[in-house]
């Protein structure tokens, strides 16, 4: 079977990145160099090939992309300066639009008008939620400021209703990532090759989905460890945040001042530490541009850091004024909070950047399967 | 015959022969033989007080013979006979031994190395002793020059000649002059137009006034040798009269490659399969339309067609990889948006300035696809209906090992240079020789590649061998250099080792005739023998060794020559 060239392709892919992808001359440096490309799996110059050849098919069928974790190695010893670091990080950024059934990825990726468009529209939604819906639903949190007892929460964003409305956004995002994944799935494993892979290897290899996801094992192969240790902050600091707020709010968004040392302040320090660290290592690495997988930010990458430093440090402030018995400044950093988190969640998560919290441990698991495949 | 008088020097070459060989052993084992009136080595018998002992020996000691034992006679056998004639004897009284190359240099015994080398000076003193005096011989040479080829190199060639004031008679078989290059729209690296670095030439050639264009003509017949040759040309069938030059360059060129044998391309079939000139010819109209005159959308451009494949040509045409990144700038220039496919064999950039300007390429948006010439070249089909192109071409792409379909709406096939189909006619003619690609072979082909082994004939252009315009332009100049010095010398040197027929003995069964590899043989009809043209005839011994009466001598190497050498070399037994 003849797979079709489609010479469009590298016009399409270079919106998703920054490279001069044709000069490689496919010396194989690259791959020969890359501690995570093995007999199979073997990247970045194949890919590569696949990119200038405009082979589409098999590209959206690669799970190697998922594989690497930006050392950047591989663009400093390219002696033809090809970049082939970025080219794996540009089709990552592809292949999320390429999973993303709705269309909505790629607009994103490729348009930064709809990408601040929907980031305006959503957090205008949210705060006309807290100054119009909510009041109608009887909570004004204007009343609650003449009222004696200082900051209360709840009686301006009650948990029922937050908790609500997190589990909806929750499910949202849940399904699109799920349908994405299986989407993936289909092209990896169930479309592509001549591979039949059991039921049983299916079950077997499931722990390294989770292994992955939790300890990112890959990225601590790359030669530079502080990176596995900033993200692996990042990373946990995000989930327990995650974890506490979509499932436990009713314990974490409480009236009353728990003391310093109680489990939830802790939690909610560490989480914030972790999350500050890994934003601090990226933002100055990007400024900077010292390390080669700094060097070519896409806006996308711009707009996800900031947008997660905001939430950060908007989640700071309404801590701290609500310490301070501050209400009106702890609501409308709240309102802030909310604003800048909604539409940061459903950008990111499903369509963009972030999506990656279960695309490469979802690939880890893809190529495992690969490896124990059979052929049809 | 006088008494033979030998000196013999064996000389040391540095440490080169006295560090395996013993000279002084080889010095004196011969100083005893017959004849040997003296026997000396010295360290280094080219430098020049080597070279006045030999002058000062002869003269004080009346020699009449030389035997220097030292390197190969292809590199001092001038030296030394120059000596001799400065020292007032027949250069030809001189032998070489040559202990070096094929002595001292590959053996590791030194005993048995000095035994050869006086096995090989004493087959030398037995030689020399029969050698006659030669007399060195030359011709006068007609100033003008023939040139076969109106195509760049034979017009730069003309241009040289004739602007040195001397006259060059320009043969061309087509209606007009400018050959291969007419049809180029731009050259590379520099993307210049082949049309203004063309036209002002064709124009310098046809008003030179020591430049007379044929043009519509083909050469009939040549005959003569180097300095005196005439021809006879023919003008559209109509004899014309005969010319008289000195020497020819032949300038005749190659053709395109007829695409049509390779079923894989389907070339004549498909219309929108096109050859590298037809498509120039669609740029120097200045339209890229498909037959269907719409623009193309997709161009795949395959290299290498008839080209390093041992079914067509095994060589390689050298510049069709250039002409196809060219035609890049061209289809990007003219379409924008176009798709543009390199289907390549491997990318060759040997020239200045050629790999820049492949690396200048590379960032046109090109998609280059490689594919194995010797396990399966490309397949052209046509597309499928719901298709949105014209063709699709079918191949293993091998950097990646996958089979591809690539769409195209026109595919432009970079054909080989081969010769023209009569050329061995021309060959014929001027008496040259081909090589097995039917390109004409050079006398050397490092040290002389403009001439050939007949003198007077020299070869330019890629009748030689595929090139570009500026090597076709060097060989071009270098030949009219080569010309005009033997004009102006006025004279050549030719061989003075012929061979020579003794008429009494010739049976007149003109074996000889057949096997002279440079036509210099002809037979007596009259005294019923043949004769030799000294001044065509190069020595080579082939009509002496295969003469059955024993009627050829070949002057320096006689019978009697040959087997005292033979005897010399046996004569030792260790």
């Amino acid at each position: 079977m003849s797979v079709r060239v489609h010479p469009e392709l590298r016009n399409q892919l270079i919106q998703f990145g920054i490279g001069d992808w044709n000069a490689c001359y496919h010396c194989g440096t690259c791959t020969a160099q890359c501690p995570l490309s093995e007999e199979g799996f073997l990247f970045p110059r194949k890919k590569i090939r696949l990119m200038q050849m405009g082979l589409k098919d098999e590209l959206e069928a690669s799970v190697e992309p998922w594989l690497c974790y930006y050392c950047g190695d591989c663009s400093t010893s390219c002696p033809r300066d090809a970049n082939p670091g970025e080219l794996m990080m540009s089709l990552r950024r592809y292949l999320t639009s390429i999973y993303d059934w709705t269309g909505l990825s790629k607009k994103f990726y490729t348009s930064e008008l709809w990408e601040l468009g929907f980031i305006i529209v959503f957090a205008t939604l949210v705060v006309l939620s807290f100054l119009i819906v909510l009041p109608a639903m009887g909570y004004h949190f204007t009343k609650q400021l003449t009222a004696e007892g200082g900051v209360q929460v709840n009686a301006f964003a009650p948990i029922h209703v937050v908790e609500t409305f997190d589990w909806t956004m929750a499910a949202i995002v849940a399904s699109l990532l799920v349908s994405n994944i299986l989407r993936m799935y289909y092209k990896i494993i169930w479309k592509y090759g001549n591979m039949k892979v059991s039921l049983w290897v299916h079950i077997r290899e499931f722990w390294l989905l989770i292994f992955n996801f939790a300890v990112q094992p890959k990225f601590n192969k790359c030669d530079d460890k502080r990176y596995w240790l900033s993200h692996w902050f990042l990373m946990s600091g995000y989930t327990i945040m995650f974890i506490v707020i979509v499932v436990y709010l009713p314990w974490f968004q409480t009236e009353k001042i728990l003391p310093v040392y109680d489990p939830q302040r802790l939690l909610g320090y560490y989480a914030t530490f972790g999350l500050l660290f890994g934003l601090f290592i990226a933002i100055i690495g990007r400024f900077k541009k010292k390390d080669v997988k700094f060097q070519f930010s896409h806006v996308t990458d711009w707009l996800f850091l900031v947008m997660l430093t905001l939430t950060a440090i908007s989640g700071i402030l309404i801590h701290i004024f609500r310490i301070h018995g501050m209400p009106l400044a702890t609501y409308i950093s709240y309102i802030a909070h909310m604003a800048i988190l909604v539409p940061m969640i459903l950008i990111e998560v499903p369509f963009s950047k972030w999506s990656h919290l279960a695309y490469r441990p979802f690939a880890v698991y893809f190529q495992q399967l690969k490896k124990h495949a059979v052929p049809r | 015959m006088e008494e033979p008088r030998i000196g013999v020097y064996v000389c040391w070459c540095g440490t080169n022969i006295s560090k395996m060989v013993d000279v002084e052993a080889v010095t004196k084992e011969v100083s005893t033989l017959p004849y040997v009136v003296l026997s000396k080595n010295y360290k280094y018998m080219c430098s020049d007080p080597g070279q006045d002992l030999i002058i000062k020996d002869i003269k004080l000691h009346n020699l009449n013979r030389v035997v220097v034992a030292a390197c190969s006679p292809r590199i001092h056998e001038l030296t030394f006979r120059n000596a001799c004639e400065k020292a007032g004897i027949n250069p030809y009284l001189f032998e070489m031994a040559n202990i070096r190359e094929q002595d001292s240099w590959v053996h590791t015994d030194r005993n048995e190395a000095t035994k050869k080398a006086i096995d090989l000076v004493i087959a030398a003193i037995r030689r020399v002793r029969f050698h006659e005096p030669l007399q060195k011989r030359s011709v006068n040479v007609d100033p003008a020059t023939l040139i076969i080829g109106g195509g760049i190199s034979g017009m730069t060639a003309a241009l040289e000649i004739a602007n040195a004031g001397k006259q060059v008679y320009l043969v061309e078989r087509a209606d007009h002059l400018g050959g291969q290059v007419a049809r180029f729209d731009l050259t590379f690296p520099h993307l210049s137009s082949a049309r203004q670095m063309l036209l002002p030439m064709i124009r310098k050639v046809e008003n030179h006034p020591m430049i007379r264009v044929y043009l519509k003509t083909e050469l009939q017949e040549v005959k003569g040798y180097i300095g005196n040759f005439r021809a006879r040309l023919q003008f559209m069938g109509t004899d014309q009269p005969e010319i008289t030059f000195g020497n020819i360059i032949a300038a005749v060129g190659l053709k395109p490659f007829d695409p049509s044998v390779i079923e894989e391309y389907s070339y004549g079939k498909f219309p929108d399969v096109i050859t590298s000139l037809e498509f120039e010819d669609k740029l120097r109209a200045g339209r890229i339309l498909t037959k269907y005159g719409k623009e193309p959308r997709n161009l795949a451009i395959i290299h290498c067609v008839g080209s390093r494949n041992k079914k067509y040509h095994e060589y390689c045409s050298r510049v069709c990889c250039m002409v196809a990144l060219k035609f890049v700038h061209e289809i990007r220039a003219a379409l924008p948006d176009a798709n543009i496919f390199e289907i390549y064999a491997d990318m060759r950039a040997y020239g200045k300035g050629h790999e820049e300007f492949y690396a200048m390429t590379t960032h046109k948006q090109i998609i280059f696809l490689m594919y194995d010439q010797q396990k399966r070249l490309p397949v052209i089909r046509e597309a499928h209906r719901d298709d949105d192109c014209n063709m699709l071409i079918e191949m293993s792409e091998l950097l990646s090992g996958i089979d591809i379909e690539v769409p195209v709406d026109m595919v432009i096939l970079m054909v080989n240079m081969e010769a023209h189909d009569n050329v061995r006619d021309v060959v014929r003619t001027i008496g040259v020789s081909l090589c097995g690609n039917q390109f004409f072979i050079e006398k050397h082909p490092k040290l002389d590649p403009v001439a050939t082994t007949t003198g007077g004939v020299y070869i330019v252009g890629t009748c030689q061998g595929p090139k570009d315009i500026p090597d076709s332009v060097s060989q071009a100049k270098a030949a009219a250099a080569r010309i005009l010095g033997t004009i102006a010398q006025g004279s050549v040197p030719v061989e003075v080792t012929t061979a020579m027929v003794n008429e009494s003995l010739c049976c007149g069964c003109q074996t000889c005739i057949s096997v002279c590899p440079y036509t210099a043989v002809s037979f007596d009809e009259i005294k019923k023998v043949s004769v030799v043209n000294e001044v065509l005839c190069k020595g080579c011994g082939t009509c002496g060794g295969c003469c059955p009466a024993g009627a050829i001598t070949c002057k320096h190497f006689t019978d009697r020559q040959i087997l005292s050498e033979i005897e010399g070399i046996m004569s030792m037994s260790y």
